[in-house]
């Protein structure tokens, strides 16, 4: 992206998109608060999954803390809102420091099958705990401001969107791709793998967590199993992997495109819209594997043959 | 940790003692003493599995020993992790390369550069040049902006030795860098690797091309079954039946 053009064509869309309230209407709004928070989501897991390499199935549990840290905080202990917001922060960030030296270790598929099976556990725990409300959940106060909720949102997703944008182009950054690329060529070149991968994986957390409190009191709502939901996880995963991960825009993209897909389906075909929405995410996995991002900055020079390309390198 | 610097420890960089690996039952190096001088460059010679790699990767960090010592600079290094001593300034390259493949090739050197030595150079456009800088010296100064995995053969063993280079080491660990190269490369390679010795970077140069190992080394060890079995002045070395033995079996008359 050349740089002056790309601030003004960013400016611009953040802009329009901060305005939707003043044109837009409730529908919309919900919908564009939907949208927001899953592409905060799919940018939150785009900095342990798109740029360390790491699948990691755990951050639904990342967003399910930082619901119940809002939710826990307001609800017994009558705090404002911005303190459940930090609670459901620290809770986050904490947990994915923890885990993260536990199982950080384990590469590939059984990284992504320990993560996967702590969304179960997480489950079970906060079922069983009295002051998460067990597995009846919790009921926040109502505030009827889908306008705030909406901003919030958009805040959250410039702010990780800037924060990925740093990422691409620091040393931090260039040293979690180094992870990626070759973990052990990384560590012999000085690159502190552990502790590299425990921030990104922390960093990954705050941001999930901080959306899963923003979903908490909009929703006013929140159970166990509503939360901690990993299909919840796969939709990050999906939206990173469908725009491009390990790109700074990619993620975002993804979850814009393939929510209007999702919703447009939904209201014109109703009974088979997820049936639609799974081909379609089967016929971009044949097409274009490597997500919108690398489709972009090849299509330029090789044109449609990009697709036959895709289908012959990877022998569908 | 703190070994104090005895007389020894000025004048050698590297000394390896009673190092020994076990992976279970197997011994891979069995009970192996060697020193590197300041500014030398020490070749390491033997038949094919006979420890070298594993020898190495002891010294850098990849691997921990079962048993013995290593110390840099008169310092233990036993118990530190590889990125620890590569912040020492111990750099390798790898038989079986380990590049970056996604990255350009600048940003495969710019790793180490960022990295490296002192834990590297921090502001990445001081970086970049001082990956640029050790490009250009191998000879891939043209090849910058490709991806890592676009490389032939050839030019991947000089992104390994760049990426080595970009890190600003003081003991240069060099594993087969000149396997699968022709004879114009070799000498070129031959020619780059006395030049970073002449910067005052001391070398060990694991190799199978007997040209490189005898117009380089200062000295020779020759490792066969894990064991230490000669060691001296290269020409001597290369003469021992002994030598020539592990490497073409007993004579029959």
């Amino acid at each position: 992206m050349k740089s002056t053009a790309g601030i003004v064509v960013s400016a611009v869309v953040v802009a329009l998109l901060a305005a939707l309230p003043w044109y837009g209407n409730t529908v919309m709004l919900q919908f564009g608060i939907s949208v927001l928070l899953l592409a905060t989501l799919a940018q939150g897991w785009n900095i342990i999954g798109g740029y360390t390499g790491y699948a990691s199935f755990g951050n639904s549990v990342f967003y399910g803390l930082g619901a119940y840290g809002v939710a826990i905080a307001m609800t017994q202990f009558n705090l404002p809102f911005w303190v459940g917001m930090l609670l459901g922060l620290a809770l986050a960030v904490v947990f994915a420091a923890l885990l993260g030296l536990a199982v950080l270790r384990l590469r590939g598929h059984y990284f992504a099958i320990a993560t996967l099976g702590l969304a179960f556990i997480m489950t079970a725990i906060v079922s069983n705990l009295e002051i998460a409300g067990r597995n009846i959940g919790l009921v926040l106060p109502l505030l009827k401001s889908d306008v705030l909720f909406y901003e919030l949102a958009l805040g959250l997703l410039v702010l990780v969107t800037l924060t990925v944008l740093w990422l691409s182009r620091s040393r931090f950054g260039l040293g979690l791709v180094a992870i990626r690329e070759n973990e052990e060529g990384a560590a012999v070149m000085g690159v502190n793998t552990t502790l590299y991968k425990v921030l990104a994986f922390m960093l990954s957390a705050a941001f999930t967590g901080l959306a899963g409190g923003i979903y908490a009191y909009y929703i006013t709502f929140i159970d166990p199993v509503g939360v901690f939901d990993v299909s919840l996880n796969v939709k990050m995963i999906i939206m990173a992997v469908f725009g491009g991960p390990g790109s700074v825009l990619g993620p975002v993209v993804g979850a814009f495109v393939l929510s209007t897909i999702s919703e447009v389906l939904a209201t014109k075909v109703t009974s088979f819209a997820s049936m639609f929405f799974g081909i379609v995410i089967v016929i971009a996995v044949v097409f274009m594997p490597r997500g919108i991002a690398h489709l972009v900055e090849n299509f330029r020079r090789t044109g449609w043959r990009y697709f036959a390309g895709n289908v012959r390198t990877h022998r569908l | 940790m703190a070994t104090p610097a005895t007389s020894s420890g000025s004048e050698h960089i590297l000394d390896v003692r009673g190092v020994t690996k076990r992976f279970h039952g197997l011994v891979a190096v069995n009970d192996v003493t060697f020193h590197l001088r300041r500014g030398e460059i020490l070749g390491l010679i033997g038949p094919n599995g006979a420890g070298k790699t594993t020898l190495v990767s002891m010294v850098n960090g990849t691997m921990q020993p079962s048993a013995g010592d290593i110390l840099f600079e008169g310092q233990s290094v036993r118990a530190l992790p590889a990125f620890r001593r590569a912040h020492l300034g111990i750099g390798r390259t790898f038989q079986v390369m380990k590049p970056f493949p996604g990255m350009s090739v600048l940003e495969n050197a710019s790793v180490g550069a960022l990295f490296g030595a002192k834990g590297g150079e921090h502001s990445l456009r001081r970086a970049r040049e001082q990956a640029r800088e050790s490009l250009e010296f191998v000879g891939l100064g043209k090849r910058i902006t490709q991806r890592a995995d676009a490389l032939g053969g050839p030019d991947r063993k000089r992104l390994e030795l760049a990426k080595a280079l970009a890190m600003q080491p003081r003991l240069l660990l060099l594993d087969e860098v000149m396997a699968g190269l022709n004879h114009v490369e070799i000498e070129e390679v031959i020619e780059d690797i006395r030049k970073v010795r002449d910067r005052g970077i001391s070398i060990l140069v694991i190799e199978h091309v007997m040209k490189a190992i005898t117009s380089l080394s200062d000295r020779v060890f020759v490792l066969h079954h894990g064991e230490k079995i000669v060691e001296g002045p290269t020409d001597e070395v290369l003469r021992d039946p002994r030598v020539v033995e592990a490497y073409l079996g007993k004579k029959r008359t």
